[in-house]
């Protein structure tokens, strides 16, 4: 059956590769037969996928490097055949797997939109209608009859885009390129991509940019190791995502350097408002610092100290309290309201020891911190506000401008 | 099929863009080529070897030479042209024989400028002003049929065997030799006792009833014999037919090759 206009069907896709040292057989390798199967291993980027996308979504594909992102936009638009399994998209597809691939770099921009238009199987007298607004929104002016290669890469990028978001597709294939560009043409894009989608456009999006995808999906598929890991709601699969890119889930590890016996962190984990364990957080969301001390011998005055750390080690934070007497075990925890961090990996360091105890024998455990990205700032301290200008709100960039 | 062949047409002016950039001769260096293997042969072997007893001999080795340099500079183009497209090839999806065809079309508009000047020249010099001329457009159809076929096909063994390239350069010297290019193989002294040596030079060279069939035309003025437009009309179909494939046959892998 083939799919509707707009709709994707993957079913049990499956594709292995034979990656080789040396990439490329040469004649020799089939003469000595040998030779060819010692070099070869198998890596399988798709492994029984299965995906079914309605006409008119936005689906983001997120995962580790390796995780089949790429292997699944290709197959999907025929590029990469399967080796069991079915890919298929329903009527027109446009794909933007690489900005400006086929350029003629001795061509014009002009003579490349009629180049590209073609290779996506476009008809001169449908190029020829939509031309006038591919130009206008690469923003290239007199750029545009001129060859691209004087082009800087800024106009080479507005150029691909402008061709691929021109051309009238059912389903567009995105691979990684919204992360390049200036921001307001970045906007531009985005908004160019919810009026296709308005228009009924499906539309799969390959990003290692997390705010990319929340601002254009509302559905998110984890692929790791070319399986499906997550499919469903874009926050949820964003933190399913940093999940895999961070530490073993919800863990932390011991620094203390073997001086057992005395007065320890046994236990530390970061909760979420239901109590689960977690380690990928959202900016502004609660959290909790959970800990448990153990001592074998009772202790006086006792206190626990929390320190964040950034990925550079630098302090963000640091807290402590006095937990008093210990025997035995006590539990103790840091509930955080609203955790004012932007995206990045940090370190969530505890100790305890009695409130005399030297620098240097504090630090006990840490616990791995991942806060998704999201957009509107950049930095570490989660600051966001509302901008006005004139007296009119304004929506904030993403803070990509040092000053 | 329409929409292919828009695509097709733009992927020639990119290969002729490419090719002719930032020269101000642009196509007439493709004639300096030719020309100067012309001047070089007329020289060795009508005057200082004096085996070549042809009249107008430069004229004789000319229009040799130019379908050789199609030939020959079509299959090396060819050859590397799915490798140097990688990028286009895993990007993009679109019908991936216009690669290798596009850059053999390209050959096929430099050889068809350099028809058009010498067969004037041909006319004039030798008063070959014959109905068999009326033959040159379609030796010429099934020559590119020849060219294109084979053109596919080493671009994509290429693509999978990345030696075929310099094994087709270094196996293109010694095929120029034994193509009747210099004299006509009956002309040969050394194949006089020797007819099957003769018939190997001449029917087992499937380049060399082409070169033979121009120049018929256009130097000698007759129709080739139909045996031989027979032969020529099955090596040119064959070799597309084959060609495409084999083209076929392999590509569905390219974007994992490349």
């Amino acid at each position: 059956m083939r799919p509707r206009p707009g709709e994707v069907v993957l079913n049990n896709a499956t594709r292995s590769f034979q990656v080789r040292r040396d990439r490329n057989r040469t004649l020799k390798e089939l003469v000595v037969r040998r030779s060819s199967n010692s070099a070869a291993a198998t890596v399988k980027a798709l492994r029984d996928v299965t995906l079914h996308i309605e006409p008119g979504e936005a689906v983001g594909l997120v995962g580790r490097n390796g995780a089949g992102k790429s292997s699944t936009l290709a197959c999907l638009a025929g590029i990469l055949p399967l080796d069991s399994g079915r890919a298929e998209c329903g009527g027109r597809v446009v794909t933007l797997l690489e900005l400006g691939a086929g350029f003629g770099a001795d061509f014009s921009g002009r003579e490349n939109i009629y180049l590209n238009g073609a290779l996506h199987g476009f008809e001169r007298d449908e190029i020829e209608e939509r031309i006038a607004d591919v130009i206008s929104f690469s923003e290239l002016g007199e750029f545009i009859d001129l060859p691209v290669k004087v082009y800087s890469s800024g106009m080479f990028l507005r150029l691909g885009f402008s061709i691929a978001a021109h051309m009238d597709a059912d389903v567009m294939l995105i691979d990684e390129i919204l992360a390049v560009g200036d921001e307001s043409f970045q906007r531009k894009c985005l908004a160019r991509i919810s009026e296709r989608m308005e228009a009924g456009a499906t539309m799969v999006l390959v990003s290692h940019d997390p705010s990319a995808i929340e601002r254009v999906c509302r559905r998110v598929v984890v692929l790791d190791a070319g399986r499906v890991a997550f499919d469903g709601d874009v926050a949820e699969g964003l933190m399913a995502h940093h999940r895999l890119l961070g530490t073993s889930e919800g863990g932390s590890r011991s620094v203390r350097p073997g001086h057992a016996g005395a007065l320890e962190v046994a236990e530390l984990e970061l909760q979420d408002t239901l109590g689960r364990s977690r380690n990928v957080f959202r900016p502004g969301e609660a959290l909790r610092v959970r800990m448990s001390l153990v001592t074998p011998e009772p202790a006086e005055r006792v206190v626990a100290a929390i320190e964040v750390r950034d990925g550079r080690g630098e302090t963000c934070f640091r807290t402590d309290s006095v937990v008093g007497s210990v025997s035995g075990t006590v539990e103790v925890s840091f509930a955080i309201d609203r955790l004012a961090l932007l995206g990045g990996d940090y370190d969530v360091a505890v100790g305890a020891a009695p409130q005399d105890a030297p620098e240097g024998r504090w630090l006990d455990r840490v616990a791995r911190l991942s806060v998704s990205s999201v957009a509107g700032g950049h930095g570490v301290a989660d600051l966001r506000g509302e901008w006005s200008v004139a007296g009119e709100p304004a929506e904030a960039l993403a803070g990509r401008r040092s000053l | 099929m329409l929409s292919y062949r828009f695509l097709f047409e733009q992927m020639v002016r990119r290969e002729l863009r490419q090719k002719y950039k930032g020269s101000a001769l642009g196509v007439l260096w493709y004639l300096v080529n030719p020309l100067v293997l012309m001047g070089a042969y007329a020289l060795v072997f009508s005057v200082l070897l004096r085996v070549a007893n042809v009249p107008d001999y430069p004229l004789f080795l000319l229009i040799g030479l130019i379908v050789w340099v199609f030939f020959s500079q079509a299959l090396l183009a060819a050859a590397p042209s799915l490798v140097t497209n990688a990028s286009l090839v895993r990007k993009v999806r679109f019908p991936r024989e216009a690669i290798p065809a596009s850059v053999a079309t390209v050959q096929l508009v430099t050889f068809l400028v350099m028809l058009v000047l010498v067969t004037p020249v041909a006319l004039v010099v030798r008063g070959t002003l014959d109905p068999a001329l009326a033959l040159l457009p379609l030796i010429v159809a099934l020559l590119f049929c020849f060219v294109l076929g084979l053109s596919l096909a080493v671009a994509v063994l290429h693509a999978h065997y990345r030696d075929v390239e310099p094994v087709l350069a270094a196996a293109l010297l010694p095929w120029f030799f034994v193509t009747p290019i210099f004299l006509r193989v009956e002309d040969l002294p050394g194949v006089d006792s020797r007819a099957w040596l003769g018939d190997l030079l001449q029917w087992g060279n499937p380049i060399a009833p082409f070169v033979d069939a121009v120049r018929d035309v256009l130097y000698a003025g007759v129709a080739p014999s139909v045996g031989h437009m027979a032969y020529v009309a099955v090596v040119g179909l064959l070799a597309l037919g084959g060609g495409v494939a084999l083209f076929r046959r392999m590509e569905r892998d390219l974007a994992a090759i490349l």
